[in-house]
Formats: C-alpha cells, structure tokens, sequence
C-alpha cells in the first residue's frame, strides 16, 4: 500500500498526468518511432519492394513532424505556421513521383535480373 | 496544442496503430500483408493529422497515398514473382550481422532522438509560456466566429482556404515546379517499364545492341520492320 501512494504520487504520476494531456512532444516522439522503424525495414530487409515501402513510411514521418510543428506555431501566433502544412504537400507529391519512378525501376530490374533480393542485384559491383 | 477529453484516447489509439502498422510492414512475410499494413499504418496518420487540425493534408495523405501509391504498389507485386518469399523457402531478412548491427544503430538513434525531443520540448515550453496562452485565448474567439457545421456538432474549419491561400500565394514557384516534377516521373516511369520489342518497335534501341539481341531473338527483327503506327 505504501508502495501503491510513493508510485502514484511519484514519477509515474506525473507521466500518467502527462499522457492524458498529449502535447507537441508526443506527436515528436511517434514521428521519430515510425521514423526509426522505417530505417530498420530499408537497413534489415531484402525484398526491394519492402524497401520502398519502408522509405514511404520515413517521407510520412516527416509529414507527421511538419504537420504537428505548424499546429504548435499556430497555437504560439506564429503567421507564418501554415508552411508547415505547405512542406507537407510537397513531400506527398515527392513521395508519389519517388514510388512511380522507383516501381518503374523494380519493374525494369526484374525484366533483367529475375530477382528482387537486393543482395543478388549486384552488376554494379566490381 | 495540448489534447484533451476524447482526443486524447484518439491520440494513443491512433498512434499506437499507426506503429504497430508500421512494425508490422517491416515484419510480414507476405509482400502483400506489408502493402495492406502500409495502408492501415497510412490512414491512422491521416487520423493525427485530423487531431493536428490538418484536414486537408488528411484528405489528400489518403487520396494520394491510398488511393494512388499503394494501389501501384500491390500492381508492382503482382507483376514481379514473390512466391519463394511467401513459401519460406527464402530468407526475408540480411544475414544476422548485419541485422544486429542496424538494430542496435537503430535503438541508439531512437535513445537519442527521445531525449532530444524531450529536452527540447522543455526549452520551448518555458519560453513560449504566455504566448501559448494568449493565442489559445485568440484562437477561442476565432473559432467561436465560425459557421456552425449542419449537424451542429462542430464548426466548419477555415484550414482548407488558409493552407489554399498560402499555397498560391507563397509557394506558387515550387507548387508548378511539382507539377514538372510528376510530368517528369510519369514519362520517366514509362520509358523504365518498356521492354526490349516495345523499344525496338519505336526505333529506340543502339543500332550494335540491336543487332546482337537479334542474333539472340529472331523475333525483334519482325518487330523493328514493321512500320510503326
């Protein structure tokens, strides 16, 4: 019991507290994670179709991070905090040219390689 | 911007969707089951953006990306042969040094990068204080202006014809530069998945190379006489 009052009135508290209030920090914190997550699928991953998915995920990452920094300057007066959500689209327009290109690519390779294991891809290679 | 009420429990829904989403794309054997929890993963953040008051970026992340990117995706898996991969005759991850090694690159980067925003977060809180309050009182009255919407649940946003307006009247350069940009990787797109007789048939092929491949295939000399429509 005494344990249950030090824990409740303690550190956990305090983080219980905070993640009923979710602020700019958390919005942050899940663009990073999904951020993160992208790289390890392009790091760890053979299929270069994963691969490319894992980049789509980093781009909306980004997008998260911008979105939720505009909503924090506006909330701060900021006149200029609608660019945020400007970059946004730009990357969604990246993002969709990158896919189209890049599928056109995979699509190509496999004409040529049969395979769409990246570490079988390897012409360039001396 | 500080959540409350019931956008908080849409909050930690979505976004703890939107990462296991994201794990699982990363994870799945089946190039298709990545695809369909790359989309699930897709449409929880277009749900933050909606919490994020970007309803028009929201609109669009799922008209581009699920209605456009993906739907190209699951075509692409389907014209390039995955079957070894889903039978598990095929390793789907890099040999185990490497993985190792870019997991741990990958948990130091996610140490640093929460403690960074956590610091960071800090800083910005004490000094912007009394100026979050004082346009959260602004924004009250602004919002209160608003028409109501027809159900009378909620008022009608003005996000769509600010972001609209500062599109065209600040970013109208870059915005036909993007325009260029997709003409581009249209064509580009196009010219990449040709194959060989569809190359040859325009006269689009070095004539040496032309003639070893016929030397190989008989028929792309038919192809390449014929006149072109």
């Amino acid at each position: 019991m005494l344990l249950f009052q030090e824990v409740t009135s303690g550190r956990l508290a305090t983080a219980w507290e905070k993640a009923q209030h979710p602020d700019l920090s958390k919005f942050l914190i899940i663009g990073a994670l999904l951020f993160i997550i992208g790289v390890a699928g392009v790091l760890t991953r053979r299929n270069i179709i994963v691969i490319f998915m894992s980049i789509e995920l980093i781009l909306n990452a980004a997008n998260l991070n911008f979105i939720a920094m505009s909503r924090y300057l506006q909330d701060t007066g900021n006149v200029n905090a609608i660019a945020g959500q400007i970059f946004a689209v730009f990357v969604i327009v990246v993002a969709a040219a990158e896919a189209a290109i890049g599928l056109g690519i995979v699509i190509a390779l496999y004409r040529n390689k049969e395979t769409i294991w990246v570490d079988e891809i390897d012409i360039l290679k001396w | 911007m500080i959540l409350s009420g019931w956008e908080t429990v849409f909050f930690w829904v979505f976004s703890i969707a939107a990462i296991f989403a994201g794990l699982l794309t990363v994870m799945a054997r089946n190039t298709i089951h990545s695809a369909l929890f790359l989309i699930s993963s897709l449409v929880s953040i277009a749900a933050l953006f909606i919490l994020l008051h970007a309803e028009f970026i929201a609109g669009v992340q799922i008209l581009v990306y699920v209605g456009g990117v993906m739907v190209l995706f699951l075509s692409v898996i389907m014209l390039v042969n995955v079957g070894s991969e889903e039978r598990g005759s095929e390793e789907i991850f890099n040999r185990p040094r490497q993985v190792t090694t870019s997991v741990i690159f990958c948990a130091l980067l996610i140490a640093g990068l929460i403690y960074a925003v956590n610091e960071g977060y800090r800083g910005f809180e004490k000094r912007d204080v009394d100026k979050i309050q004082m346009a959260a009182a602004a924004r009250q009255n602004r919002e209160q202006a608003l028409d109501q919407s027809a159900t009378g649940a909620s008022r009608m946003t003005s996000d769509t014809q600010s972001l609209g307006g500062s599109l065209y009247r600040y970013g109208s350069l870059p915005f036909e530069i993007a325009s260029v940009l997709l003409l581009v990787a249209i064509v580009g797109s196009v010219m990449l998945a040709r194959t060989l007789k569809q190359e040859a048939a325009v006269d689009d092929v070095d004539p040496d190379v032309l003639q070893k491949e016929v030397a190989l295939d008989p028929e792309l000399a038919e192809v390449q006489s014929e006149p072109t429509a």
